[in-house]
C-alpha cells in the first residue's frame, strides 16, 4: 500500500496505478477521438455552415451534426465492447 | 368543448404519473441511501430513462422548437450537447460510483468535501447547486404553465398551471424519492420519444410535403435562418462556447452526477453513457416542429418563442385526443426534469448544507425527513420565481450552466490531480462562480461573445493550480484513496 502511494505521488495521475499499457493506449486514443468530435461539433460552422446539399431532408449543417452524433455513438459502442471484456474479467464487482 | 377534452386527457396523464411515482416507492425502507440513491440498485433501462428524462426537459422540448423557430441554426447546438453531454462522465462516473459504494456518499458535494477535507467547500457547492437548481426548476415550471395555458385556451392562468405541475411532482418525489423519479421517467421518456418522432415528421410532411421542402421554403423566406455566424442569430464564438460549456457542464450538474450513486454497477453506468446520444437523435424531429412553425405563425402573434410547440398543435385542426396527448408529452418533458431536480435540490440542501452545519449528525430517519422538507421548500421558492421571473427558457438555463461548470475542476482534481489543495479548490470555485455571475449580471463586460461560464472556468483552473502549488500538499494517504478508485 505504501509503495503504491509512493507510485501515485502528487503529479497528474490519469490512469490508476497498475493499468496495463494496452488499456492506457486505448484510453488515450478514445480520449483524442472524443475531443475531436467535441471540437468538430462546436465548430461545425467551419466545415458545414451551408444549406445545400439537403441530406435526409435536413440542411447540410444539421446533417453534419447528426452525422457526428452517429460517429460518436459508434465510438462509444466500440469503447464499451473493448472495455466490457475487462469488466467481465473483474467480475463487475465494485 | 374541445379544450375540456384536452384537459381531461392531460389530467388522466397526470393521475397516471402520480400513481406510478407513488407506486415505485411502495414498501421501501425510509433511509437516506434508499431515498437519494435507490439503495444503489438501478438497472440499465431505468438509468437510461432517468438520465434521458433530465435532458428531454422543457428546455429541449419547448425551448428547442422555440430556438428553431426564432433563432434557426443556433438550435443545432442543442443536438450537439445532448449527444456529447454524458461523454465526460465516462471519466468520473465509474469512479464516483466506486467512491459512493466505498465511502457511502449520496451527493456530489460529499465526495468533493471529503477529498478536500472541507466543510466550507460543501457549503459553497450546496449554495451554487441550489441557485442553479432554482433557475432550472423555474424553467420546467414555466414549461408546464405554458402547456396548461394553451391547452385551456387561456382559461387556466400561468400561476395555476405551474402550481398543478408542482403539486403532482411534489407528491411522488416526497413519497417515493429517486425511485419514484426514475420510474415516472421511464414512462415519460418513452412517451416523449414516440410523440416527438411521430409529430415532428407528420408536421413536416403534412404542411410542406417533407422536411427538404420545409427547409427550402424557410431558406427562401429567410436565407440566413439556417446558418450561424455574422448576420445571423448566433455568432461563431457564441455557438462554440455555448456547446462547449454545455458539454463540460452537463455531467457536473449535481442531480446528474449523483445518479452515479444509484447505478447497480459500472457496466450499467457505461451502458447508459453509450446509449445516451440516441436522445439527441430523438430530438431532431422536435426541432422540426419549431422549423415547421416558421411559415405558419408570426412572432408577434405567438408571443414567446417557447410557445411554438403547444401553439402548433392547438392550431392545426388535430382531433382533441391527439392534441391532448401531444400537450401531455410536453408536460412529461418538463415534469421529468422538474422531479429529478426537485429531488436533488432537497437532497443537497439537507445533506450538504444542513447536515454539515449540525454538530451532531441526524439519524437516518431525521435526515430523510429533512430532505423531504427541503423538497417542499425548494419547489415553493422556484414556483414563486417562475411566477414573477421574466426571462425566456433557454436564457435561464444557459445562465445556470455558467456556475455549474465551475464544479469541473473539482472533479478533475479529485480523481486526477493529487497536488490540488483545499485552499486551491475553494479559491478556484469562488473565482469561477463570482466571475460568471459578474458577467451574467453585467458588472463586467463579456469577452468576445464567449460564454461567461467558459471564461470563469479558465480562471477557476488557473486559480486552482496556482494556489494549490503555493500551499502545502494534502496528506498523501488520504489523497491516494481517490486517485486509485
Amino acid at each position: 500500500m505504501n509503495n503504491e502511494q509512493e507510485k501515485v505521488g502528487y503529479g497528474i495521475t490519469v490512469f490508476r496505478p497498475g493499468t496495463p499499457r494496452g488499456a492506457k493506449i486505448r484510453g488515450i486514443i478514445f480520449f483524442t477521438i472524443f475531443c475531436v468530435i467535441i471540437v468538430v461539433q462546436s465548430c461545425y460552422w467551419l466545415f458545414a455552415n451551408s444549406l445545400r446539399p439537403f441530406v435526409l431532408g435536413m440542411p447540410f449543417g444539421m446533417f453534419f451534426i447528426v452525422l457526428f452524433i452517429t460517429a460518436e455513438f459508434a465510438a462509444l459502442v466500440i469503447l464499451y465492447l473493448l472495455e466490457s471484456k475487462n469488466m467481465e474479467e473483474k467480475g463487475d464487482v465494485l | 368543448m374541445t379544450w375540456i377534452l384536452i384537459l381531461i386527457i392531460i389530467c388522466i396523464y397526470l393521475f397516471f404519473v402520480l400513481f406510478l411515482g407513488s407506486w415505485a416507492g411502495r414498501g421501501r425502507e425510509s433511509s437516506i441511501v434508499e431515498y437519494i440513491a435507490a439503495s444503489r440498485g438501478l438497472g440499465f433501462v431505468v438509468m437510461y430513462f432517468l438520465m434521458g428524462g433530465a435532458i428531454f426537459s422543457a428546455f429541449a422540448y419547448l425551448g428547442g422548437p422555440g430556438w428553431a423557430y426564432s433563432k434557426g441554426a443556433a438550435a443545432f447546438y442543442i443536438l450537439g450537447y445532448c449527444a456529447l453531454g454524458l461523454v465526460p462522465w465516462w471519466l468520473w462516473g465509474p469512479r464516483a460510483l466506486k467512491a459512493g459504494k466505498k465511502f457511502q456518499y449520496v451527493t456530489q458535494a460529499q465526495l468533493f468535501s471529503d477529498r478536500f477535507q472541507s466543510k466550507v467547500l460543501s457549503l459553497i457547492i450546496a449554495v451554487v447547486s441550489v441557485l442553479a437548481f432554482i433557475q432550472y426548476i423555474t424553467l420546467q415550471m414555466k414549461g408546464c404553465a405554458y402547456v396548461f395555458e394553451i391547452a385551456s385556451e387561456g382559461r387556466i392562468p400561468f400561476w395555476a398551471g405551474a402550481l398543478v405541475a408542482y403539486v403532482v411532482v411534489l407528491i411522488y418525489v416526497f413519497y417515493a424519492g429517486v425511485r419514484g423519479v426514475a420510474w415516472t421517467n421511464v414512462f415519460q421518456g418513452a412517451f416523449m420519444v414516440i410523440t416527438a418522432w411521430v409529430l415532428g415528421l407528420y408536421l413536416a410532411y403534412d404542411l410542406y410535403g417533407g422536411p427538404s421542402e420545409m427547409f427550402r421554403q424557410i431558406a427562401q423566406a429567410n436565407p440566413t435562418h439556417l446558418l450561424v455566424g455574422p448576420g445571423t442569430k448566433m455568432s461563431f464564438a457564441a455557438f462554440a462556447s455555448a456547446l462547449l460549456v454545455s458539454v463540460l457542464g452537463f455531467s457536473m450538474w449535481p442531480h446528474l452526477f449523483m445518479k452515479a450513486y444509484t447505478a447497480k454497477s459500472e457496466r450499467v453506468l457505461k451502458q447508459t453513457i453509450v446509449f445516451y446520444p440516441t436522445f439527441a437523435i430523438f430530438l431532431v424531429p422536435v426541432l422540426f416542429i419549431g422549423f415547421a412553425g416558421i411559415m405558419q405563425v408570426k412572432p408577434d402573434e405567438l408571443g414567446a418563442a417557447d410557445r411554438i410547440l403547444p401553439w402548433m398543435f392547438s392550431h392545426m385542426q388535430f382531433p382533441p385526443i391527439a392534441v391532448g396527448l401531444i400537450l401531455a408529452a410536453a408536460l412529461a418533458a418538463a415534469m421529468s426534469t422538474q422531479d429529478t431536480i426537485t429531488h436533488a435540490a432537497g437532497s443537497i440542501f439537507a445533506q450538504d448544507f444542513v447536515e454539515v452545519l449540525k454538530r451532531e449528525k441526524h439519524s437516518d430517519r431525521e435526515a430523510t425527513l429533512w430532505v423531504r422538507i427541503s423538497v417542499i421548500c425548494f419547489g415553493a421558492v422556484s414556483y414563486l420565481v417562475a411566477i414573477f421571473g421574466g426571462q425566456t427558457l433557454v436564457a435561464l438555463l444557459l445562465g445556470a450552466y455558467g456556475s455549474i461548470v465551475q464544479l469541473l475542476p473539482l472533479a478533475a482534481a479529485t480523481f486526477f490531480w493529487p497536488r490540488a489543495t483545499k485552499i486551491g479548490a475553494i479559491c478556484g470555485i469562488l473565482t469561477g462562480v463570482l466571475y460568471n455571475y459578474a458577467i451574467v449580471l453585467e458588472f463586467i463586460p463579456k469577452f468576445w461573445d464567449i460564454h461567461a461560464g467558459i471564461q470563469g472556468l479558465v480562471l477557476n483552473f488557473i486559480v486552482l493550480i496556482v494556489v494549490s502549488l503555493l500551499t502545502k500538499p494534502m496528506d498523501r494517504a488520504h489523497i491516494h484513496k481517490f486517485v486509485t478508485l
